[in-house]
């Protein structure tokens, strides 16, 4: 039975132009979403360039005004500008912390476009506060962006739906099913064979549209392009099992529509959405504003007191107190220990900020295996490196920056130390690293279970049934 | 060869079929008469495995056809009322198609000469079948059923929508087959093509068989006669 289903499937597809308008359209969905999610990486890793490049052309200015003062110049300088003091060197010359794109990037860009990649923490910023996505437009947030990761977790099930509901109910309603079921065959089997041969010629499709859009985009990660093939052939097994599942089990071809796209909407769109709106209620998280209010409120409180805290501040840290005397107190003295108390005062809230990041990301990440399309969209954002948990890590990265940065202007300004053409060269630099334990197959394994699983439950019910009757006759 | 045991057919409360008891053995034809609505589709669809019956059992060579279907399957050919096929695919394709999931692999010449057999003008063979009328397709369905040498062969209304020739022509085929010790089971409302080409004949009347009779013993008046008073249209006989 395989190879004349085989042979006369392909002709009937190719004759009906499935085939051909299939390939049509995945080719044009993949080039257009791998091109949209390259044009946003290039713009991405342009604003870091553009950033590092502002830095490299004021550090060369700032050097040489260094070297100019070491010689004995006097450039006359306001004392808010003039490189000598660490402070300004810690302000005015911060290091570009930067998350530049890795190759898969562009496969899903849909985090990446609420977040930042780049920022210049200076000394005195409240960076520890830091949220990367604040720019967050609510509207992107709904829609994310059009790129792959977009196109196989939104539409592929949808093509695998159109491709595949009616495969035995098209029989039954053109009339050949009453020939077909007179042969010495299992229709099951029969349907099994089509929706197989099927799921074969799509992945030769995607296989084709794939590669054309990873050639176009010049990727040349191999393993990269491997696995996104892979990834989109697992995800449509499991609406490929959903669609035979239906197909023997339902009747008439609108029936059948009707009840994969009520999948679709479940698994695509509202377990996803259901997660999201009950984790906020589960675990919500303080507001932003309410934050950046309380830290607001405790700064113009530590502004009022300053002198004392700094006499306080010098009390606990004696180390910061060897040269001190009235005379060098400056501005800077007294708003820094502020700014320590101020961080070390909101500790309470910003954990709790962070506490309920992770539970809720726990919950989360527990509640992905209700949702193949969650899964996906999971594995795909980790190799592209733009899931949460990549974004997380980056905002570690930059607190971790933030405070060697911080540690290493301190003791000069503490010290009234002047700030030297050879401390220029040893000041910290960010060199951003990524998390390759965030990227792991047990999704994709997640995925070939939720799969076995739809197919145990119709081999299940299938047995259960006592009628079984595939409704040959209307 | 075709026989159904007490067999009964239940939608809900209403009973199409109604402990039928039939046996058609090779070399016959046991045509089956009866009005629209008196269960001779549902005898064939149980006997196909189509439909489960609600109580008694249909057998193909002794086999019953809820126990073993796709083994039974092996041995009816069957041609259904209005017989569709893959509009896409040729003649000689849907030919090789339907044969070959069964297991019947035929070369070219073998699907060729099957449908010169079957009475398809020779210039259809190679066009595709979404023109054909339903004649046309009637005859394609014969070539499948031919190209299965089946020992049973279940038939239910083929000459409708036939014109007299292609009529004519499948009783010499049906003949023929009989010849060959097929043993044929046919639906239909044609009498006097049932009196000419059957070696027995049934009249069913709201799923039970009211009377059998060999087509031998019995003329076209006497059979009419007896079609319509079962049906009770006594007055119209006289
Ligand atoms: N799926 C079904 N559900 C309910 N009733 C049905 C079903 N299938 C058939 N019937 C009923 O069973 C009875 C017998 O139908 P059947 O098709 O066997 O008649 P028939 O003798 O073939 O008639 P015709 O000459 O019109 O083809 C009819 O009254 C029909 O309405
Ligand atoms: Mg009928």
């Amino acid at each position: 039975m395989f190879t004349y289903n085989f042979k006369y499937e392909l002709k009937l597809l190719l004759r009906s132009s499935w085939i051909q308008l299939l390939t049509l359209l995945l080719l044009l969905l993949f080039v257009f979403a791998s091109y949209n999610g390259k044009q946003k990486v290039d713009k991405r890793t342009a604003d870091i360039t553009s950033a590092q490049t502002v830095v490299d052309t004021s550090d060369k200015e700032t050097l040489s005004i260094l070297l100019a003062i070491e010689k004995g110049e006097d450039l006359n300088l306001s004392p808010w500008v003039t490189p000598t003091s660490p402070i300004n060197i810690g302000n005015q010359n911060p290091r570009v912390a930067a998350m530049p794109a890795n190759e898969m990037a562009f496969m899903s860009v849909g985090q990446s476009d609420i977040y930042t990649h780049y920022v210049l923490p200076k000394v005195s910023g409240d960076d520890f506060a830091l949220n990367l996505s604040e720019m967050a437009s609510p509207i992107q947030l709904l829609f994310g962006s059009f790129d792959l990761a977009f196109v196989v977790v939104y539409l592929l099930p949808l093509i695998v739906i159109a491709f595949s509901y009616n495969v035995l109910s098209e029989e039954r309603e053109r009339g050949s099913l009453k020939l077909l079921a007179s042969q010495p065959i299992s229709i099951r089997k029969w349907v099994f064979q089509k929706i197989g041969i099927r799921m074969f010629w799509i992945s030769i499709m995607v296989l084709l549209a794939t590669t054309v859009a990873f050639l176009l985009n010049d990727i040349k990660s191999f393993d990269g392009y491997v696995l996104f093939f892979v990834t989109c052939v697992i995800y449509m097994l499991f609406w490929f099992g959903l669609t035979f599942a239906v197909n023997i089990q339902i009747g008439k071809s609108t029936q059948n529509a009707f009840v994969l796209l009520g999948f679709w909407i479940v698994f695509v769109l509202l377990i996803p959405s259901i997660i999201n709106q009950v984790s906020d209620v589960l675990y919500p998280v303080p507001s932003r504003n309410q934050l950046i209010n309380e830290m607001r409120e405790h700064k113009s409180e530590a502004e009022k007191k300053q002198d004392q805290i700094l006499d306080n501040f010098l009390r606990d840290h004696p180390e910061y107190a060897v040269n001190n005397d009235a005379n060098s107190k400056s501005f800077w003295h007294s708003y820094m220990a502020s700014q320590k108390i101020v961080k070390e005062e909101l500790q309470p809230l910003l954990s709790e900020f962070d506490n309920n990041l992770a539970k809720r990301q726990k919950w989360v990440n527990k509640l992905q295996w209700l949702s193949p399309a969650i899964l996906v969209q999971q594995d795909l954002n980790t190799r592209a490196g733009t899931s949460k948990a990549d974004y997380e890590n980056y905002r570690q990265q930059i607190l971790n920056f933030s405070n060697e940065w911080r540690d290493y202007f301190m003791p000069l300004l503490y010290n009234n130390q002047v700030f030297t053409s050879e401390h220029f060269s040893k000041l910290p630099i960010f060199q951003y690293k990524s998390d390759k334990s965030i990227i792991n197959g047990y999704r994709l394994w997640g995925v070939l279970l939720l799969t076995s699983i739809v197919l145990v439950i119709v081999i299940i019910t299938y047995k259960l049934r006592t009628k079984k009757e595939y409704s040959i006759i209307q | 060869m075709i026989t159904t045991k007490k067999i009964t057919k239940k939608y809900g409360d209403f009973t199409a079929l109604d402990q039928l008891s039939l046996n058609v053995k090779p070399g016959e034809i046991y045509c089956l008469l009866g009005a629209n609505g008196a269960g001779k589709s549902t005898t064939i669809n149980l006997v196909l495995g189509f439909i489960n019956p609600t109580s008694g059992e249909a057998l193909i060579n002794g086999k019953s056809v809820f126990k073993n279907n796709i083994e039974t399957k092996k041995d009816i050919a069957y041609i259904p009322e209005n017989l569709m096929l893959y509009p896409t695919l040729t003649a000689m394709e849907n030919l090789d198609y339907f044969s070959g999931i069964g297991g019947q692999k035929l070369k070219k010449d073998q699907l060729e000469s099957l449908l010169i057999q079957s009475g398809l003008q020779p210039e259809a063979f190679y066009k595709r079948t979404n023109a054909f009328s339903k004649g046309m397709r009637q005859k394609v369905g014969i070539a499948i059923a031919i190209a299965k040498q089946a020992k049973a062969l279940l038939l239910d209304e083929p000459t409708s929508g036939l014109d007299p020739k292609a009529s004519n022509e499948f009783g010499e085929l049906l003949q023929e087959l009989k010849g060959n010790g097929v043993a044929t089971l046919m639906a239909t409302h044609d009498l006097f093509r049932a009196k000419e080409i059957a070696t027995h004949i049934g009249i069913m009347k709201s799923g039970k068989l009211k009377q059998q009779f060999t087509a031998s013993d019995i003329s076209l008046p006497q059979l009419e006669k007896a079609y319509l008073d079962t049906m009770n249209y006594k007055e119209l006989a006289k």
